[in-house]
């Protein structure tokens, strides 16, 4: 997944001299395969959008899109650029709208039935569906939360890891199969003021567990945006557990990206 | 079952593998080890195996999980790829509290799996996503 991610951010980036070739500049470490994306939920859904386009177009890999909550329209960005441009590429997105987390739960667990299996599973909004599963959730996360996280995350990644398999069988480049999937924790959610920075999100640690990459975006809220004319800034890190594929010498997976987000819409990411 | 284990616990697990083909039993050392490494639900795990309380599912297209009968008669669906059990254990001791790798269900499953004494059994497609949603009926 991280290996989409970086294609994501390079392909929208206008660095002098930066091109899209994973294989240039130092050796990287090996791709997770399951990432998390961490921050506020209108980029965060952007970002997955990004992922879900350049895979399906630029990659041909199947992608299931699961969002509890309709996608009216592509980001600007992606409005613009050739990926979208390619409506073969585009049919390989399967958007689904589970309204609860069972719901989601069933949609997931049955992927296995599908002759075609999809190569990219995401899921915008991990918060929306744990939150909504208790009654009087509007309060925030309860105990017993940490057990459904768990169950949905281990769940997309035995998924993950089984139609892994079932692409390695058939040969098939698009594996392994990869997921995302999007959280806001209930401290980021209620502003920086009041974010003790010492305090850890239970159900984020839960979380953590299972995803072997975390991407995070945090606004940068100095003059950064009004200097370059851009609406908004962000900083975007990539951070990873270690896993067996990494070599000893493998540097550890940390990178970090500026993302600037101008009037229009576009988008513009830069290697930090 | 592929996971994150500690090298130590993989270890034992095929030094247990090994000796259980030979035997048909676990040594009082590797037991001991078994202690060591996983606690008090080492001797609950081992009671479960005793009771041959694992199966491993399975359907047409290939997918598997693991549900293990509990002490108290409750069953309890397992991954094969991560750790994730549905009982309170696994939500207080490892989720919560971070002071455990796995639950007595779990470690019961990488025993059984070791020594060859996982039940079979096979479910339709629609049955095993009913399984691994928690959706099943009693």
């Amino acid at each position: 997944m991280t290996d989409i991610l970086t294609l994501v951010f390079r392909t929208l980036s206008s660095q002098t001299g930066q091109n899209k070739d994973p294989s240039a500049g130092p050796p990287s470490p090996a791709p997770r395969s399951s990432a998390l994306v961490v921050g506020e939920h209108r980029l965060s859904r952007s970002v997955l959008l990004l992922a879900a386009v350049t895979a399906a177009s630029e990659l041909g890999v199947r992608v299931a899109f699961f969002a509890q909550t309709q996608i009216q329209s592509l980001p600007e960005c992606l409005q613009r650029c050739s990926a979208t441009q390619n409506p073969e590429g585009l049919k390989k997105i399967t958007f689904s709208y589970p309204r609860t987390l069972e719901e989601l739960l069933q949609q997931v667990a049955s992927l296995h039935e599908s002759p075609c299996p999809p190569s990219l599973i995401i899921i915008d909004r991990l918060d929306g569906f744990l939150r909504g599963a208790v009654a009087g959730s509007h309060l925030g996360f309860h105990s017993g939360d940490e057990s459904r996280a768990a169950h949905l995350a281990a769940l997309l990644c035995d998924t993950a890891a089984f139609l892994t398999e079932v692409l390695e069988k058939r040969g098939s480049s698009s594996a392994p199969c990869r997921s995302i999937a999007s959280f806001l924790s209930d401290a980021d959610s209620s502003g920086q003021e009041s974010r003790d920075t010492s305090a850890t999100d239970p159900i984020l640690d839960v979380l953590d567990r299972y995803f072997q990459a975390r991407c995070t975006l945090d606004q940068d809220r100095s003059y950064e945006a009004a200097a370059a004319a851009a609406q908004e800034a962000w900083h975007v890190y990539l951070s990873g557990t270690k896993i067996p594929d990494d070599r000893e010498e493998d540097p550890a997976l940390a990178q970090e990206w500026k993302l600037l987000v101008f009037p229009e819409g576009l988008m513009e990411f830069k290697l930090v | 079952m592929r996971t994150f284990l500690p090298a130590v616990a993989e270890q034992l697990f095929r030094d247990i593998q090994k000796i259980y083909e030979e035997t048909t039993q676990i040594p009082d050392d590797l037991l001991i080890a078994l202690k060591f490494v996983f606690g008090t639900c080492a001797l609950q795990a081992l009671d479960l195996v005793d009771q041959r309380s694992v199966t491993c599912l399975s359907s047409p297209s290939g997918r598997k999980a693991f549900q293990v009968i509990g002490g108290s008669g409750r069953l309890y669906t397992c991954f094969l790829s991560c750790h994730y059990c549905p009982c309170p254990a696994f939500t207080y001791t490892v989720l919560r509290r971070n002071q455990g790798l796995l639950c007595k269900h779990i470690l019961a499953v990488y025993l059984c799996q070791a020594m060859a004494v996982t039940q079979q059994e096979s479910v339709s497609d629609q049955q095993m996503s009913a399984v691994l949603s928690g959706t099943e009926g009693p």
